[in-house]
């Protein structure tokens, strides 16, 4: 296999991309009538003045719910060793695996126990 | 595609998981802000990741790979950890900058 | 094995009783549970096995330390419980004592891991729970600040760890100790420099995790910032691990190479030596002046596994059973004085002597046993150390570390002096019942330790 050419169609891609958006922000940027007005120029929310900064701090249990989705997801990549080689492993991989997830559990009832899931 | 990995001479994985190594050292050393050093730190773990992965598939031997399983996980741990005692120091100063986590000199 | 996978059951215990409500038996049942896996743990004794594929190993040496590091966790469980008193405390207890057991189950998996993922899985579980308890204290700013500090740095050297063991699996092909071993033997004359590269990026990494200089930094802002029982852990516990686990790499990984890195390992004995006894000299608040303690012990633990030939492991371990009585006896008390007045300055000690007689005297005893003075067993564990590195011709090495303890001598004298001749201050110090039994424990396994020093030496 001919790496050099392998890449041409990646080189296109990359070409065609920035191509399409540098274009379009160029266009956009000549063909658009300009008035800018005071109005025009704040910020858009759904037709209603905009108030205060953007950077406020946000509530606590989107960082929680965050932080517990990605400990749980990461442990997902344990199972797929042991998913592929399901019948190998037989009955003792399985009750390993059980193991694994029953310890998992205790965590997660734990934090529901802690109320970390709670959104009021 | 099995030798997708290995259609890549072995030395420039070393040289660009060095080299992201390296921007994650950098990046540790020289930013301020706690956040993009938490990013730096993740970016150093998956050089190893990487380089990790090319050579366990140049050697035929998956142990590489089952490490970078471990890496994965315990770098997930890492940021949780991190970036919860990094709320609870937004919570006490209002700020990420790591200037002004000096209260206790020599 | 055994120990450590009760010590992880006794972990998921503190999680379940949190969600069964079993709060406030809490304690007494990890007390009584690590009490039991200690008689267990003796059982692995002249009965070396491997356990998941090679990928922990049960020996004497691991028996011994494991052994250490459950009297440990035991000591600071039965001084947790009138530490936390505080209603936010009592509300996490469960927390606090699930994490230092996990934290227990790192250092267990660091003594006696055959394979390199087992190094890294026991090193970072050790330290990620330390993070977490390093900034338990969550509305003291001081606390978050040790917490996060310790974090970056920690995971800093960590990554350095783990590019050293890609390196080194790219070179070897395995993870198995052993198996890199085995490789240094064959290629000893012709080593591969990607190789050495990776070996050093290793030790660099332990040499951040033991504290030595110049990585030293990070540990005085930890131990001051953290909860005074989590230093204590911190000093002794996590100390002893990373040097266990660092003596098991070289012993058997690095064996082969120690005279590539030979000069990496002199030079930072040297330095840790001298900056942990000179900056401690001008400390003023007791945790900080344990902490750079702590950096001087490390140098001479560091002089220890570079000079010994073939009896490394018994002087590591006497001298580590000595160090940590020591320090143990000393937080012990250093909580009871912080509590009472309120300071962590060594101020705060000011005329102990003449309101507390008994206390004084026995911080004494620990402060002497950690500069090194007889008959204690720091002293027995320091002259090991020296006799043997001397005997090894490290005369250089050894000159340097007598001239440091001397100099350490002073900053120890300096809390004494504060008890015995400053005037007293006007707090009631009392220690609680399971403090007076802990320090007394101590310093008894101190005092017994070096009149039979003995008893450890040929241990191993």
């Amino acid at each position: 296999m001919n790496v050099s050419v392998d890449y041409i169609a990646i080189f296109i891609q990359f070409l065609v991309g920035f191509g399409f958006v540098a274009t379009t922000m160029v266009a956009t940027h000549y063909l658009g009538p300009k008035r800018k007005t005071a109005d025009k120029l704040a910020s858009f929310e759904c037709g209603i003045d905009s108030q205060g900064n953007a950077r406020l701090p946000f509530s606590i249990k989107y960082f929680l719910t965050a932080i517990l989705f990605v400990m749980f997801d990461v442990e997902v990549i344990f199972m797929y060793p042991w998913a592929v080689n399901f019948k190998e492993l037989g009955s003792t991989g399985f009750i390993e695996m059980l193991l694994f997830i029953g310890t998992l559990l205790i965590g997660f009832a734990y934090i529901i126990k802690r109320g970390a899931l709670k959104w009021e | 595609m099995e030798n997708s990995i290995q259609s890549v001479p072995q030395n420039w994985y070393l040289l660009l998981s060095t080299f992201m190594f390296c921007i994650g050292v950098m990046g540790v050393l020289l930013r301020r802000n706690a956040i993009i050093i938490l990013m730096c730190i993740e970016l150093m773990l998956n050089a190893v990741n990487l380089l990790l992965v090319s050579y366990s598939s140049y050697a035929g031997n998956a142990e590489g790979q089952v490490f970078v399983f471990f890496i994965m996980v315990v770098a997930a741990a890492e940021v949780a950890v991190g970036l919860a005692l990094l709320v609870s120091i937004y919570r006490n100063v209002a700020s990420t900058d790591i200037d002004i986590l000096n209260r206790m000199k020599w | 094995m055994n120990t450590l996978i009760y010590t992880a059951c006794l972990g998921l215990f503190g999680l379940l009783a949190e969600i069964f409500n079993l709060r406030k038996y809490l304690i007494p049942i990890l007390v009584l549970g690590l009490a039991v896996i200690f008689s267990l743990n003796l059982q692995t004794w002249n009965n070396p096995q491997t356990h998941f594929n090679g990928m922990l190993s049960d020996s004497n040496f691991s028996t011994a330390f494991s052994g250490l590091a459950l009297f440990i966790m035991l000591i600071i469980l039965i001084l947790s419980g009138d530490f936390y008193t505080s209603t936010d405390d009592e509300k996490h207890i469960s927390d606090y004592m699930a994490i230092l057991m996990f934290t227990l189950c790192g250092a267990l998996m660091m003594f006696s891991f055959s394979n390199m993922a087992m190094l890294f899985l026991g090193i970072e579980t050790l330290s990620i729970s330390l993070y977490v308890m390093a900034g338990s204290r969550r509305f003291e700013v001081k606390s978050n600040e040790a917490g996060f500090k310790y974090f970056l740095m920690g995971s800093f050297a960590s990554a350095f760890l783990l590019f050293g063991i890609a390196l080194v699996f790219g070179v070897t092909g395995t993870f198995s100790i052993d198996g890199i071993g085995n490789y240094m033997r064959m290629h000893a004359d012709k080593l591969d420099p990607l190789f050495i590269v990776g070996m050093l990026l290793m030790i660099f990494a332990m040499l951040f995790k033991v504290s030595a200089a110049p990585f030293h930094f990070w540990a005085p802002d930890v131990y001051e910032g953290a909860p005074s029982l989590i230093t204590a852990l911190m000093s002794t516990l996590v100390k002893i691990a990373a040097f266990a686990a660092f003596y098991r790499l070289l012993s058997t990984c690095f064996v082969f190479a120690l005279g590539k890195a030979e000069i990496v390992l002199t030079v930072s004995c040297a330095a840790t030596l001298l900056v942990g006894n000179l900056v401690a000299l001008v400390q003023d608040n007791f945790k900080r002046l344990l902490a750079y303690s702590g950096i001087s012990h490390a140098g001479y633990m560091l002089l220890a596994i570079i000079s010994l030939q073939g009896r490394t492991d018994s002087a590591l371990f006497l001298y580590s059973v000595g160090y940590a009585v020591a320090s143990l006896a000393a937080f012990a008390i250093a909580i009871t004085v912080f509590k009472a007045t309120g300071t962590e300055s060594i101020s705060g000690f000011n005329g102990l002597a003449k309101k507390n007689p008994l206390l004084a005297a026995s911080l004494t005893m620990a402060m002497l046993s950690l500069a090194g003075i007889p008959p204690f067993a720091g002293f027995f564990g320091k002259y090991f150390i020296f006799s043997e590195a001397f005997r090894n011709g490290w005369q250089n090495m050894v000159f340097v570390a007598i001239i440091s303890s001397i100099i350490g001598v002073f900053y120890y004298m300096k809390v004494i002096v504060a008890m015995y001749s400053k005037p007293a201050n006007e707090f009631e110090i009392k220690p609680t019942f399971a403090y007076q039994m802990v320090i007394a424990v101590c310093l008894i396994i101190s005092i017994v330790l070096g009149l039979y020093p003995g008893v450890f030496t040929k241990l191993l």
